[in-house]
């Protein structure tokens, strides 16, 4: 393959991961272009790490094939290891040694060293605004500041395709606006591909050019954001009703009934649409308790592909938080 | 030859910080030194059975050997805890070789083995009898049994798929290693089924070598054939633990 033609960074073709008879990766076939930011957004369990542990060559597939910067991941796994970077779920980072220390390291692991390591780690430690805390040992580091470093390690051997596996889960709101920045920045200043995994929808919403959405190991949309918003129609209403939901009226766009007992309905504008479903509520003599309406998420595309939300399982995030404590 | 050296490096600078830890590996040595070396040896009153030193000064290389091999043995076995808590993955998705990361990793961790055995040394010296012109080359016995150890803790956590069985490992392999070691009492006298288990320790090894070069004691073996036989065991355990973590995912 000549390298200036090709135009993807990660090709996969019907990729199936078993574990026993559990299934969790059931077939997904996707293309990366080349310097673009691709997310798979799905709930927790839908087989996200285990896609990205295929595509980094940490696990081999049951069958299908992943080509990730040209090379298979299984018959050229070394040199797919050249060329990426990943930031992984759970942390990773060397506790007991100092910030400039971890990069030494990892430049070390990757076979960088002298003048142009140390220039390297300066700049990405600058990049990521831990200079000045680069002597400073990391389990003194706040959750927010281990994942810059970690996503600062990550680039240090200047990956073409770099995997971000949930960058910022646990994270507080205000530091996930910051690492979104960073990796805003990178794509924009390295020019990398960057493959994202997450369940915060927003933060698909916010970096991704193209999304796939994954449940239960199965890609069940893909496209750019307003391509999946597309799905859903323009707004989105929600209803609450008294006494039993039912769609009372389905003039105006595809109907539900949450399994919360509201009613979502699809509609092209939801300011004209509005006064009208008052109206038809009121013929039926059905009482409207609350209603509102939004633009359509991508948490309301997964609603109407899946009926299930896309939540934050706040057990698995406890888990996060455990397993961070427990490290010595 | 990088991902060796930066391995090395790695394994140093993380003892060097964590001192609390190293203290308590420490403790333990001089409390058996302590404790039992000397409540023994005032109780031992015939000393032809230990070669003609009092126990305390026979005892002395076991507790160097026995140092080296518990903080090697752990600190093999914690490369289980790399993989839980992530740098193991690190490693496993560099382009680096494996079996070079690994050894790095091994040989820094014997080094710091080394140097706590070192530490047990310069305390024994001060209450037994130790022939100073040995104490550079039992710390390379020490060095070579300190490898064999990491090793074998590589090798079982390679296999390990969890935490839960690491303390039953510990209780399985640690006690009874050092009691078929002849570190604490002469292999000689020991009854036949136990003298055939302490041959295949690769640890009675480095004690026999160690005792002969602190204290002039000999044991079953000489000098030489006790170092060559250290030294075979000790590449066939390093070659097996390098191909193991070749072979390990994070599943």
């Amino acid at each position: 393959m000549v390298e200036e033609e090709r135009m993807y960074a990660i090709e996969v073709e019907n990729l199936v991961k078993k574990f026993g008879d559990f299934e969790a990766v059931k077939g997904v076939s996707f293309k990366v272009k080349k310097g673009e930011i691709f997310a798979f957004l799905g709930p927790n369990g839908a087989g996200k790490t285990t896609t990205v542990h295929i595509l980094t060559t940490l696990l081999k597939p049951t069958s299908g094939k992943a080509v990730v910067a040209g090379y298979d991941v299984v018959e050229d796994a070394r040199e797919v290891r050249k060329r990426i970077g990943i930031v992984f779920q759970d942390p990773s980072v060397d506790r007991d040694l100092t910030a400039y220390e971890n990069m030494l390291v990892h430049g070390g692991v990757y076979g960088l060293k002298g003048r142009e390591l140390k220039e390297k780690i300066e700049e990405l430690l600058k990049f990521v605004e831990l200079w000045e805390f680069r002597n400073k040992l990391v389990k003194f580091f706040s959750g927010g500041m281990q994942r810059r470093l970690e996503i600062a390690r990550s680039l240090l051997h200047h990956p073409e395709v770099l995997f971000l596996d949930e960058p910022t889960l646990g994270l507080d709101p205000q530091t996930r606006a910051h690492v979104w920045s960073y990796i805003e920045a990178m794509k924009e200043e390295q020019e990398m591909t960057i493959f994202l995994t997450t369940h915060y929808m927003e933060e698909a919403e916010k970096l991704a050019d193209r999304v796939a959405i994954i449940d239960h190991g199965r890609i069940i949309a893909e496209g750019t954001v307003e391509d999946l918003k597309k799905l859903v129609g323009s707004d989105v209403v929600y209803l609450k009703v008294e006494n039993g939901a039912e769609c009372f009226e389905t003039d105006f766009g595809s109907c539900v009934v949450l399994p919360d007992g509201r009613i979502r309905i699809d509609v092209s504008n939801a300011s004209k649409a509005i006064p009208r479903i008052f109206e038809a509520a009121e013929k039926r003599g059905v009482k409207i308790l609350e209603i509102t309406y939004h633009r359509p998420t991508l948490n309301d595309v997964f609603l109407h592909l899946t009926g299930r939300e896309i939540r934050d399982e706040g057990g698995n995030l406890m888990k996060g938080v455990i397993r961070a404590r427990m490290r010595r | 030859m990088r991902a060796f050296e930066i391995m090395v490096y790695r394994q140093v600078k993380r003892f060097l910080r964590a001192r609390s830890r190293v203290a308590g590996m420490i403790i333990n040595p001089l409390v058996w030194l302590a404790f039992f070396g000397i409540g023994w040896s005032n109780a031992f009153r015939d000393t032809s059975i230990f070669g003609g030193v009092d126990y305390l000064t026979y005892l002395s290389p076991g507790i160097f050997a026995m140092t080296v091999f518990n903080q090697s043995f752990v600190s093999g076995i914690s490369v289980i805890w790399d993989r839980e808590f992530g740098f193991l993955k690190e490693v496993l998705v560099a382009p680096a070789s494996r079996k070079e990361t690994i050894a790095g990793r091994i040989f820094g961790d014997s080094a710091v083995a080394t140097i706590q055995g070192a530490i047990i040394l310069s305390f024994t010296m001060l209450i037994a009898k130790i022939n100073i012109l040995g104490v550079i080359p039992a710390l390379g016995v020490g060095f070579v049994l300190a490898v064999a150890f990491s090793s074998f803790g590589v090798s079982i956590a390679a296999r390990m798929r969890s935490m839960e069985g690491f303390q039953m490992i510990m209780a399985l392999v640690m006690l009874p290693l050092i009691f078929l070691s002849g570190a604490i009492y002469p292999i000689a006298f020991m009854p036949s089924w136990m003298k055939a288990l302490a041959l295949i320790n690769p640890l009675t090894y480095a004690v026999e070598a160690s005792r002969v070069l602190l204290t002039g004691v000999s044991g079953i073996f000489p000098l030489h054939q006790s170092l060559l036989i250290l030294l075979i065991l000790t590449a066939v355990m390093l070659y097996i633990a390098m191909v193991s973590f070749e072979r390990s995912t994070v599943e």
